[in-house]
């Protein structure tokens, strides 16, 4: 390694200062992000016996079987575009509470932490919160009872999923909008309106285009999250939505197959590469 | 006239996708005080009841206490690995920095489904799940990445040359980390602090991983609690919880301002 | 000489040296500047000797003593920064103790001698205030007292007045000058303004793309710059392009000009400083002395502003500019007007564009 130090005075024991500083880290993430993770994927080439254990020797016998099964292409299919359409639901709900709280004159800094302070509940409490309301005998069936409106089942239902984890991931979509927003100088959008701009076209023309690099990097976060996101699916699907995510924990915990659990932990990678790249292409176009 | 429905109709909507965003930590207050024995809208009546009853569960307020000392020498040993690395990562220049910055955030980019199924086959190796040790370093990779972006970013937007111009006074080194650098880092080792904190007692996937069943936490206990019973007293969990993150960022509003530790 | 630099180096890399080849000395009390456009290698030449940035290759004496391995924490040099870098956390008494306290100097020592810093800076009612309370001009005398404070070997500024105001900036600098001199502090002075430099330097270091231009008074800098470079950086002039002839005389154009040498060979770069140029009414007629140069020519351009007029002349030679006070007595030439440019054969800078022979 060449090193110089920012002082530059002391530059051998600069070296030996900066491994030091740098070993704990590095140390860390050897033993509890790196070999576990090289490990899970060499796990995938394993197969699992009837008792849990693994058999010896590294084949493509797991991941044959996986892909000849068509439970588990459309468990595939399902997690994508469920993913999709959380991305998109939250995406319509977040842009204009996020344009809403970036134009705020006032208790801006207050609207800000309550869009985003829900980030620091746990997802089990805010899940649960979402089976109060979406439950049986919950607030939304009491609501839309006195209306005497008979609502479908709302929990243990994809349609429950897709409520919660809307709800679950927009305070991601704000930050990644709001911090598109902050590029967007109003003075831009007054230029517009001198040239003879209305409201729409201002809207269409000016900032819908400049707030893009927003919109899909908080698509991109979100269909992410949404892909392997695993608690709220488990608890408002209620056993009856599978998913990826899901199946993983099944597997590893239920089943004890963890060359299977291993073969759908690098699907979820390869989803999440598919969608980088995406992300990647729709970047260049938008610039 | 129509401008005037128009932006009436406008801050309708807002204000009702605010409440879809904060109904779900609202509702589980009036739930928490429900006297039935099961979830339901209305509550028949109301009580303290569920209060009572965690008290006096025993699982639940271990798991509390649990993951209360897990989050805390999480926290410790976040700060005591993140400082020393963001140090190094901001006033050093050398070759692969930016690779090792980028590997160093990495963790929070993988789902953690599979980090905690990866971390969970290599610990059951040497005995690690379920126990202390494996615990902490699992949530440890987790926080670090949190920990180290905030005071990444922190130390470089220190106003400049504030530390040469101590050396050139004659502060050496190690004086200028003391003297300087570190109390003009406190708002972001406050933040990171109570990020990796909050990050590490929410924490439940990992720990249903590696916590096993031997090891209770809080998260964990919930989650199985949901799966079979149906009554509110997770409810009063919940809004405890709610109560006591709002403290957390209260506090760390008071000592740094809570939109600046967020919007760095 | 009690600073004196040996071929400094300052290499990033394997892009073109930052400062090269770089060698000056100053004497006890000598106040400096270094001079020259962004980028030139001055900032860099200053933190070598100030120890933040470790010299490539080439020495740093002070008062005879080798420095360049010192770190900077040992070099005992005060530094004023260009954004000041006052410690935001610290009150400005604290800042200006900070030095003195690395330094171990006595309680009431540190107590007496900041006071003293801050009142020949004119700051003493502010002691107990944080730097962000103060105004720029205040937080820069700060800055200041705070280098001073500790005695140091070297004064070393860095762009000191760049952030102020241009009325603050001109007091400043007589301050500036008035401490140095007061305290006989030898003192490097880093500016991209030429002004400011020529105020109150005692010498000053032309610097252009690392590399050492010209080192000489204001005087010597300003009258008989060594490159086009130093000419054209240290204020407005006129440039023409001529060859020289067998009698010492060049060819521009049409014209002859004489020059302050007298000869020469080959492609020749001439520069006349636009204030330096007389301007008459053609038909006046007047004999043309050997120690002038005079040439017709026609007002293209008027400029007005305030002081003087700028005017833009098409000559035989090619287009010239002059610079004429303004009077409330006499009317200005208007475009079209024909007129006679006058200038001193010393004022005639000559720059050979090729290799003689």
């Amino acid at each position: 390694m060449t090193v110089s130090t920012a002082d530059e005075g002391t530059r051998s024991s600069g070296g030996r200062l900066l491994i030091t500083l740098l070993l704990p880290i590095v140390l860390l993430n050897v033993i509890a992000f790196i070999a576990p993770v090289a490990n899970l994927v060499a796990m995938s080439f394993r197969e699992a016996t009837a008792t849990g254990s693994m058999k010896e020797g590294v084949d493509l016998a797991t991941w044959s079987s996986l892909v000849a099964d068509t439970y588990y292409w459309s468990m595939l299919w399902r997690t994508v575009w469920i993913g999709a359409l959380i991305t998109l639901i939250t995406l319509v709900l977040s842009y204009p509470l996020a344009l809403f709280v970036s134009r705020a004159e006032r208790a801006k800094a207050l609207l800000i932490v309550l869009c985003i302070s829900p980030l620091l509940i746990s997802a089990v409490v805010r899940t649960y919160g979402w089976m109060v309301i979406l439950g049986d005998q919950g607030f939304l069936q009491a609501l839309l009872r006195s209306f005497n409106v008979t609502p479908p089942r709302l929990i243990n239902s994809q349609l429950g999923v897709v409520i919660g984890m809307t709800e679950i991931l927009m305070p991601y979509m704000i930050l990644s909008l709001l911090s598109g927003f902050g590029k967007l100088d109003t003075t831009l959008e007054q230029a517009a309106e001198t040239l003879g701009a209305g409201p729409l076209t201002v809207f269409r023309r000016i900032v819908l285009p400049l707030s893009m690099p927003g919109v899909l990097l908080g698509c991109l976060l979100c269909f992410v999250l949404a892909v392997s996101s695993f608690i709220t699916p488990k608890m408002l699907g209620g056993g009856r939505v599978a998913l990826l995510a899901t199946e993983i924990y099944d597997q590893a915990i239920v089943t004890l197959n963890w060359p299977v659990a291993a073969c759908l932990s690098v699907l979820i990678l390869v989803v999440f590469g598919t969608a980088l790249l995406f992300y990647g292409q729709l970047s260049k176009i938008v610039e | 006239m129509l401008p005037t429905i128009s932006r009436g109709l406008h801050a309708l909507g807002i204000i009702s996708i605010m409440m879809f965003l904060l109904a779900p930590v609202i509702l589980v207050f009036p739930i928490s005080f429900s006297a039935d024995a099961h979830v339901a809208w209305p509550p028949s009546a109301w009580s303290t009841r569920w209060y009572v009853a965690l008290l006096h569960n025993e699982e639940m307020v271990t798991a509390f206490r649990n993951s209360l000392v897990i989050a805390g020498c999480v926290t410790a040993l976040t700060l005591v690995v993140a400082m020393p690395a963001a140090v190094a990562l901001t006033r050093w220049k050398f070759w692969g920095r930016d690779a090792l910055t980028s590997l160093f955030t990495a963790p929070l980019l993988l789902p953690s489904i599979v980090l905690g199924l990866a971390i969970l086959v290599i610990f059951a190796g040497y005995g690690l799940v379920g126990s202390w040790p494996g615990v902490i370093i699992g949530h440890l990779v987790i926080t670090l990445p949190y920990a180290l972006r905030v005071l990444i970013t922190g130390l470089s937007t220190m106003p400049a040359f504030v530390e040469d111009a101590a050396g050139t006074l004659g502060a050496d080194p190690w004086q200028v980390f003391r003297r300087i650098t570190l109390p003009l880092m406190t708002p972001a080792l406050v933040a990171s602090a109570a990020l990796a904190f909050i990050v590490s007692f929410d924490e439940v996937v990992i720990s249903l991983f590696i916590a096993g069943t031997q090891l209770k936490l809080l998260p964990v206990s919930l989650y199985h609690y949901v799966e079979s019973w149906t009554d509110p007293l997770v409810a009063a969990v919940s809004a405890l919880l709610v109560l006591g993150t709002l403290g957390i960022v209260l506090i760390v509003e008071r000592a740094i301002g809570f939109g600046k530790a967020v919007s760095k | 000489m009690y600073l004196e630099v040996e071929s400094l180096e300052k290499r990033y890399g394997h892009f073109a040296p930052s400062v090269s080849d770089l060698s000056f000395s100053l004497g006890q009390g000598e106040l400096l500047g270094l001079l020259g456009p962004s980028g030139c290698g001055k900032t860099t030449t200053l933190r070598m000797i100030s120890g933040l940035v470790q010299a490539t290759s080439g020495k740093i004496k002070v008062g005879g003593q080798d420095v360049t391995g010192l770190p900077t924490y040992r070099r005992n040099m005060g530094v004023m920064f260009q954004s000041y870098a006052l410690f935001p956390h610290m009150t400005i008494a604290e800042n200006v103790a900070f030095g003195l306290q690395m330094r171990k100097a006595r309680h009431a020592d540190i107590a007496k001698r900041v006071e003293s810093a801050l009142a020949m800076v004119h700051l003493s009612g502010v002691a107990e205030r944080k730097p962000r309370e103060l105004s720029g001009g205040q937080q820069q005398r700060v800055a200041l007292a705070r280098a001073l404070v500790i005695e140091p070997d070297i004064l070393l500024l860095d762009e000191p007045l760049s952030n102020l105001d241009a009325k603050l900036r001109d007091n400043m600098r007589g301050e500036i000058r008035d401490i140095q001199q007061r305290l006989r502090m030898t003192t490097v002075f880093v500016t991209h303004d030429q002004t400011e430099a020529m105020a109150i330097c005692d010498r000053i270091i032309v610097m252009n793309r690392g590399k050492l231009e010209q080192i000489g008074t204001p005087h010597d800098i300003y009258e008989n710059p060594a490159t086009p470079m130093v000419a054209e950086f240290v204020g407005r002039i006129n440039r023409l392009e001529g060859q020289w002839r067998n009698d010492g005389a060049v060819a521009v154009g049409d014209s002859l000009i004489r020059a302050k040498d007298d000869g020469g060979t080959g492609r020749v770069l001439i520069m006349i400083r636009p204030h330096r140029i007389d301007l008459s009414a053609s038909d006046a007629k007047s004999a043309v002395s050997p120690e002038e140069n005079a040439i017709n020519g026609t007002i293209r351009h008027v400029t007005y502003v305030g002081d003087t007029f700028q005017y833009e002349v098409a000559t035989t030679g090619g287009l010239l500019h002059v610079e004429k006070a303004t009077s409330s007595a006499t009317d200005p030439f208007q475009p079209g007007d024909t007129v006679t440019l006058r200038w001193k054969t010393r004022d005639t800078l000559t720059f050979s564009t090729e290799v003689a022979g």
